[in-house]
C-alpha cells in the first residue's frame, strides 16, 4: 500500500439538508486528497457529494428530516470508496428514470441532469438497501 | 458567484465567475433575467463568458436550460465561451452543446454573431 495520510475510514454524520453541503465536500475533499486522489477529480468528487445530497433530501427524505452518514474508506491501494448511509424511504438513486439528453432544446427536460452527471463521474457506483438504509456507493480510482 | 455585462454593440457580455451551485442558482438566475428580456433576433445576442466560472451542478444547468429555451421560444440568440475543461466535461455529458453553441473564446464568439461587437471589443 503506498505511503498516505489517509486513515483506512472515517466518517462524518450530518443533517439531511442542502446546509449541510459544504461540511460534505469539504470533509470528503480533505479525505480524497490525502488518499492521493488526483486534483484534476476533487471537483467531480465535490459535484457527487452537491448532487447526493440533495438527492437524498428530496427524495428518501420528503416526508421527514433525518440524517445522512459520509463514510470514506481507503479500500485498498487503487480504490476509494465515498458511501451515502441515510434511514430515510426506499430510494435508489441509479432506477430513477434518466433524461433524454440526445432530443432538440424544444423537448429537453428541465432538470434531471444530477444523476447522470454522478454516473459519468465516479468509475463505479452500487446501491443497496439494508435494513431500514439506503446505501450508496461510489468508488473512485486512485492513480497508481 | 458573480455576474458583469456590458454591451458592445448588439451583443451583452455576461461574465460569470464563481460557483454556481444549488446555493448560488437562484442568484445566477435573477442576474440572468434582465438580459434574456429582449434577447431577440438581431437586436440583441446574449453571449455568457465564462472563464471565470469554476463550478456548475445540476442547479445551473437547470437555471441555463430555462433560459435556452426561454431564448428559442423568442428566436433568440445566446451562446457561451470560453469553458474551463471541467465545465466543458459537464457540458459534455449532459449534451449542453447541443443546447448552446460554445465558442473556444470570447473573441470567437463575437466573429460569430456579430461582426459589429468583434471589431469594437478589445481583447483583456
Amino acid at each position: 500500500m503506498p505511503i498516505t495520510s489517509a486513515p483506512y475510514r472515517v466518517s462524518v454524520t450530518v443533517k439531511a439538508q442542502t446546509d449541510s453541503i459544504a461540511r460534505c465536500a469539504e470533509f470528503v475533499l480533505a479525505y480524497a486528497t490525502a488518499a492521493g486522489l488526483s486534483r484534476a477529480r476533487l471537483p467531480e468528487m465535490e459535484l457527487v457529494i452537491e448532487e447526493v445530497l440533495v438527492n437524498i433530501c428530496r427524495h428518501a427524505y420528503s416526508d421527514a428530516p433525518g440524517e445522512v452518514e459520509i463514510r470514506c474508506v481507503r479500500a485498498d491501494s487503487e480504490h476509494l470508496f465515498v458511501e451515502f448511509i441515510d434511514s430515510g424511504k426506499p430510494f435508489n438513486i441509479l432506477a430513477s428514470p434518466a433524461p433524454d439528453l440526445n432530443v432538440d432544446v424544444n423537448e429537453r427536460q428541465v432538470g434531471g441532469l444530477g444523476i447522470p452527471l454522478i454516473c459519468a463521474m465516479m468509475d463505479e457506483i452500487s446501491y443497496c438497501r439494508e435494513g431500514d438504509r439506503n446505501i450508496l456507493r461510489f468508488t473512485a480510482r486512485l492513480p497508481r | 458567484m458573480e455576474c458583469k455585462a456590458r454591451v458592445i454593440a448588439n451583443v451583452v457580455l455576461l461574465q460569470v465567475d464563481g460557483r454556481i451551485d444549488h446555493t448560488t442558482a437562484q442568484a445566477f438566475e435573477s442576474a440572468l433575467a434582465p438580459h434574456l428580456a429582449g434577447c431577440t433576433g438581431e437586436d440583441k445576442k446574449l453571449l455568457l463568458d465564462c472563464g471565470g466560472l469554476v463550478y456548475i451542478s445540476s442547479a445551473g444547468l437547470r437555471v441555463l436550460m430555462i433560459a435556452g429555451k426561454q431564448c428559442r421560444k423568442q428566436n433568440g440568440k445566446m451562446v457561451v465561451a470560453a469553458l474551463q475543461p471541467m465545465i466543458q466535461e459537464i457540458f459534455q455529458i449532459s449534451r449542453f452543446d447541443k443546447v448552446f453553441e460554445v465558442f473556444p473564446t470570447v473573441r470567437a464568439a463575437l466573429e460569430n454573431i456579430s461582426p459589429a461587437a468583434a471589431s469594437a471589443y478589445e481583447d483583456p
